[in-house]
């Protein structure tokens, strides 16, 4: 019934109705009277435009502002941990190093710390080479790389038995849908000492970005392989994902710290590229609106300048930054 | 008990992973919230340096406090807590300086921070930049009227679209007081914008 509230009544309801936020008899109150009242629903019409204009006024922080802060925490936690102001356990790694330069306060490392190392100590000499052995058998060919001698002992006819450690290469072959495969693959694509192995694993993995291991290891290429030939390649496999959160958040990232322009250039026209032209407002999220707007800022590439210029005016977005 | 989605048990992974000392999986956990804490944080103080103490002593807190996080609730509620905590913390002292925290020192002269936030674009309509310009000042006017809680409820529903059950939880109290809240909040915002309205 129209008459069970007023119209103040109904419009003091009106921040809570719209927010969805009213108990069901509330909401029945509400809307029974808005039937049978039009001044009422134009003034809802009107609350709700009011609500919506308050969108504009919420402040995006910087990009700069948030790496700043991540920054900053960084190294705050690492004076933490450093200061031993961590409530967490410490990792294992800590405290063997620890144990083994006497820091830890826990007599028991120390022992485990020394039975490590005794134990690296062994792994290490079965290892195929000789740290600090500069040529020897392995430059004069005379023993495969992969050997080291065991152990000799002279055999009862005379002769003299050696017995050799090898590390043999196998080849392996499968399909990218076996798990254990794929990560050789996703192992070699971050091999720090071969940009090649590390282009060609890309390239290979870009076929199955079905697979999200796959996908979290090209974003990760994608922001720390150091060779732009790689992160390129990186790119063309992330393309038909660029709509999806993580992507595009690794491609504002590209936008902002690359510092190889075709690299930018790439990130623009992708994150551009899906411009709804209905509806444009829709297409990006704030976090790619501030982007653009403090690369408005600072880019030098006149062309990544005036494709994010273009984009932030289709979104009606301001071309400054806060 | 509810199954989790995938996002929820990556998370408790990471949570785990945090407490045993991994430093890597802590800072990954921070950058799941981090963007919503430093936009709330700024929305509310409308000051960078502010929100940027807000962030750090928020992530230190949880860092040093994180074995002490039990699942009893969700690792956003507890979070949440924390900041919020700290935001109204910074509200309060405000209240108390009676300072006016948008306003800055320039070289050009006191500047408004909010004047400095990008607005809608209007098209050259004059009419309805007018509007505009009188309903931010408005806004903001009645902004620093509301009291601190009513302030922060109003921001974690409008601006980062939580529910008042769970704005009730983060900030310890029950969903009808956070009702309450928000509906003071909501009859102050339209007691001052009523021309617009």
């Amino acid at each position: 019934m129209s008459n069970e509230i007023n119209c103040a009544a109904t419009k003091d309801f009106f921040g809570l109705y719209l927010y969805g936020e009213l108990s069901f008899d509330e909401e029945e109150r509400v809307e029974s009277h808005l039937d049978a009242c039009v001044d009422c629903r134009k003034a809802l019409e009107r609350q709700r435009e009011v609500q919506m204009a308050l969108d504009n006024i919420a402040i995006e922080p910087a990009p700069s502002l948030l790496r700043s802060c991540r920054e900053d925490l960084h190294y705050r936690l690492v004076e933490e941990e450093a200061g031993g102001h961590s409530s967490a356990k410490r990792g294992w790694w800590e405290q063997f190093t620890d144990a083994l330069t006497g820091r830890s306060g826990s007599g028991w490392m120390r022992p485990a710390g020394a039975l490590t190392l005794v134990a690296l100590g062994f792994g290490i000499s079965r290892l195929p080479f000789s740290i600090g052995n500069s040529g020897g058998p392995f430059q004069a060919g005379i023993m495969e790389p992969s050997s080291r001698v065991r152990y000799v002992e002279p055999a009862s006819d005379g002769r003299i038995q050696i017995v050799l450690d090898e590390t043999r290469q196998r080849v392996v072959s499968g399909a990218l849908d076996n798990p254990k495969f794929r990560g050789y693959l996703l192992s070699a694509a971050k091999d720090p000492s071969d940009p090649g192995l590390r282009a060609e694993s890309v390239e290979i993995l870009n076929s199955s970005t079905q697979f999200a291991d796959v996908r979290d290891a090209l974003v990760f290429a994608l922001l720390h392989d150091q060779n732009a030939g790689v992160r390129l390649k990186v790119m063309q496999g992330l393309t038909p994902f660029a709509q999806q959160p993580e992507v595009r958040s690794a491609m504002t990232q590209v936008l902002l710290t690359d510092t190889n322009p075709g690299m930018r250039k790439q990130a623009i026209d992708l994150l551009t590229k899906s411009l709804n032209q209905d509806n444009p407002a829709m297409s990006f999220d704030r976090q790619v609106i501030g982007a653009m707007q403090e690369l408005m800022q600072r880019e030098s590439n006149a062309y990544v300048r005036q494709r994010c210029k273009t984009a932030l005016e289709s979104v009606k977005a301001s071309t400054e930054t806060y | 008990m509810a199954q989790k989605t995938g996002g929820q048990l990556e998370e408790t992974a990471l949570i785990r992973a945090a407490q045993g000392g991994d430093r890597a999986a802590f800072e990954q956990l921070v950058r799941a919230y981090d963007q919503s804490v430093l936009r709330l944080a700024m929305n509310l103080l409308r000051s960078p340096e502010d929100a940027q103490d807000v962030y750090q002593e928020a992530f230190l807190r949880v860092y040093r406090n994180l074995d002490k996080f039990r699942f009893d609730c969700s690792f956003h509620t507890w979070l949440y807590r924390i900041v919020t905590n700290l935001c109204l913390d910074h509200m309060r002292k405000r209240k108390v300086r009676k300072e006016e925290p948008t306003i800055v020192a320039t070289a050009e002269g006191p500047l408004d921070r909010m004047d400095a936030v990008p607005e809608e674009r209007v098209d050259g309509d004059p009419q309805r930049y007018l509007f505009s310009g009188e309903l931010r000042k408005r806004v903001k006017e009645v902004l620093a009227e509301l009291t601190p809680r009513e302030r922060m409820v109003f921001e974690l529903r409008h601006y980062q679209g939580l529910r008042l059950r769970r704005i009730g939880e983060i900030l310890g109290t029950t969903e009808e007081a956070a009702k309450n809240c928000l509906f003071r909040a909501t009859q102050k915002m339209r007691a001052a914008l009523g021309d617009f309205v």
